[in-house]
């Protein structure tokens, strides 16, 4: 066939051959067909904790925004709970690591707020379970918080109004305790001495020394107690001391904290935790990498979100409002 | 005529010149010093008991690691939700995003090529765990691998603790003293490698001891708590008093037959289980479970984490693990009973 051809026709085949394999391979590139780049994000969420135990309905709402809204999303928990130090070296890390923009539950608020003043901390900040930077930062600091006080605030009212006469009320509390726990436990002072008239006790309590915790707490007890834990990780701990105590009955009255982890519900559930102020983690999660993705590309200004909080009992687990805040389905 | 050659040349130089520039806009890349490693983890259903008990320890083995080799690890771990679907977006997701290594705990086993056609494309190497790819698969690359445990071994010992506790006191398991331990049984998925395996060896194992056995029934509760509590109860009714042994495929299935045993307030029931959670190893402990049969999770998930950080560094030093044909690790059990 080629040979009836005429010389300008071959060169015309040949040519348009040639032509549709330059298009095909162009067609692979960016020089025809340009394809909207995705810009992603790089986040690091840094805890307080040492696991992620208490952030699971955060971490949810956490991956569908990295999902939705092109996130690049780094979990980091401390090697040790509550140790400032340790989250301070993990923000210079991350910042250096190429993060755009961090999201913090900090150890201790005032230091990281200290970092920004010094300019070693430049990225932008979202901060979770605490108030946003100090003045100045409007530019790259934001909150997506709860209000823990209040919380606490009414959970101590609760307690004082469900504690039989004479029943004292007790407050677990520790050095490694989070910002957010400690304006828990202010909390509920507050609502106890304005039901009750009279203060809470402060209990040092030491994590992990379990066996004998209770025995100890229970030393020298004339009368029974009210105990609340403004920390997840010392409601847990409390929680499955009682359960494994027979007679702790005697001498607890009820179990009060926050918290919204399965372990913790499921106390609840079991009537060994009496009253729980819960939080809606999954919001926490998703609202916080959209406020990092809006300060990294310079969109918002300082801004606090506070999300709701709820006091539950037992049978309001079964509740459809609460079954959709606790137990979350993305 | 010969301008026309002329043309023809000029033409095929010019052609071969826009193919090497088109071919050459991949580029190569960089062998860049590794200061961080990126695994992509994925698990078949992120609310599995055991699965939950090795993201642990592998959540605690990048700690150590980064503390002691000073490389940071970061760990991208995705729950599937037993969708096997959901899982091969979450692996493109992985890749898409740069992860060194992925650790794979497949939705569906025998969809395994779906996942190694992905790493493959993607020069992403794969590190399959607690449910293997079938042969084929495995043998498709040598960059992917497998860290899990033996079955036959787990149920061979689950079969064992049953064996030695009738050899001591037959009374405790022969309840109705009429020469014969009725058993239920309550199995793992049906696609899963290990259900069947334990199924077989744990029964053969009581045969092999001289336990004289009989089946009254068994079922598929999916190595789930409250699926395992469900058909159970359902027995306690149908065979009252006959149950004297309860075989689990795994310990949450235990923990549901006695969930559901507290329940109809059925006593002296014997119940084994295997994996070694924490919620088995608590149930062992506080006599309610009379056995499970367990393997070293931190051992686990430390083989998993040493292959992903080898791989990522271009096994720059030697694997500190011995790997069965290049490729296998499996985690030996250890029978765990109250003392």
């Amino acid at each position: 066939m080629m040979k009836n051809m005429t010389g300008k026709e071959k060169f015309f085949w040949i040519s348009y051959g040639m032509a549709l394999v330059v298009l095909f391979l162009l067609s692979s590139t960016d020089l025809i067909i340009k394809e909207e780049k995705v810009k992603i994000h790089p986040i690091s969420v840094i805890v307080e904790a040492d696991s992620d135990d208490n952030y699971v309905n955060f971490k949810k709402g956490m991956d569908l925004a990295a999902v939705e809204l092109n996130a690049d999303v780094s979990f980091i928990t401390l090697y040790e709970q509550g140790n400032r130090r340790q989250q301070e070296e993990l923000i210079l890390r991350e910042q250096l690591d190429g993060s755009r923009a961090l999201i913090v539950a900090p150890v201790n608020r005032e230091a990281v707020i200290q970092m920004q003043e010094q300019n070693s901390l430049y990225l932008p900040l979202v901060f979770i379970n605490s108030e946003a930077g100090g003045e100045g930062e409007e530019e790259r600091a934001a909150a997506v918080t709860f209000d823990f006080f209040s919380m606490g605030k009414r959970l101590g009212k609760e307690m004082a109004s469900e504690s039989l006469p004479g029943e004292k009320i007790y407050i677990l509390e520790n050095e490694a305790m989070s910002a957010a726990g400690r304006k828990f436990a202010e909390g509920i002072r507050s609502g106890v001495a304005e039901v009750l008239g009279s203060p809470a006790i402060s209990y040092a309590w030491q994590p992990g020394g379990k066996s004998t915790a209770l025995e100890k707490m229970t030393e020298g007890w004339t009368q029974r107690v009210i105990i609340a834990a403004p920390e997840p990780e010392n409601l847990m701990e409390a929680a499955q001391l009682l359960q494994e105590t027979e007679n702790a009955g005697e001498w607890v009255g009820g179990l009060y904290g926050r918290g919204s982890s399965v372990p913790i519900l499921n106390y609840l559930d079991k009537g060994i935790i009496s009253g729980l102020c819960v939080t809606d983690d999954f919001s926490a999660g998703y609202l916080s990498v959209k406020a990092a993705i809006e300060l990294a590309e310079g969109k918002a200004a300082r801004e606090e979100t506070y999300l709701e909080s709820y006091y539950i009992r037992r049978g309001d687990l079964r509740d459809e409002k609460f079954e959709k805040i606790l137990y979350p389905v993305e | 005529m010969r301008s026309l050659k002329k043309y023809c040349i000029l033409l095929s130089e010019l052609w071969l010149c826009v193919l090497l520039l088109l071919t050459g806009c991949g580029g190569t890349k960089k062998a860049e010093d590794k200061k961080s490693i990126r695994i992509g983890v994925s698990l078949y259903r992120g609310d599995d008991t055991f699965l939950n008990n090795i993201r642990g320890e592998l959540e605690q083995c990048a700690k150590d690691f980064e503390q002691t080799k000073g490389v940071k690890v970061v760990l991208d771990i995705q729950d599937a939700k037993g969708n096997q679907n959901t899982q091969n977006d979450q692996i493109e997701r992985f890749i898409a995003l740069g992860c060194d290594v992925l650790c794979i705990n497949p939705v569906d086993r025998t969809a395994a090529s779906v996942i190694i056609d992905k790493a493959m494309a993607a020069q992403t190497p794969v590190i399959f765990f607690n449910r293997q790819p079938v042969e084929e698969d495995m043998d498709r690359w040598d960059r992917i691998y497998y860290v899990g445990a033996v079955a036959r071994e787990s149920a061979v010992l689950q079969g064992s603790i049953v064996v030695d506790c009738y050899r001591e006191s037959p009374e405790r398991l022969d309840l109705n003293d009429d020469g014969v331990v009725s058993y239920v049984l309550l199995e793992g998925e049906s696609s899963h490698q290990d259900s069947l395996i334990r199924t077989e060896w744990s029964v053969q194992t009581l045969k092999d001891g001289g336990v004289p056995i009989e089946k009254l029934t068994g079922g598929i509760a999916n190595w789930e708590r409250s699926q395992a509590s469900a058909l159970m109860e359902q027995w306690l009714e149908k065979y009252p008093g006959r149950i004297e042994l309860v075989i689990c495929n795994n310990d949450d299935m235990a923990l549901g037959a006695i969930d559901a045993m507290e329940r109809a307030g059925a006593e002296g029931i014997s119940v084994v289980g295997i994996d070694g959670t924490t919620p088995g190893l608590a149930a062992v402990e506080n006599g309610k479970l009379m056995g499970t049969v367990s393997i070293d999770k931190a051992q686990y998930a430390g083989a998993i984490l040493a292959i992903a950080a080898g791989e990522a560094s271009g096994w720059e030093s030697e694997p500190e693990l011995e790997l069965e044909e290049g490729k296998y690790y499996q985690c030996p059990w250890q029978i765990v009973v109250k003392n």
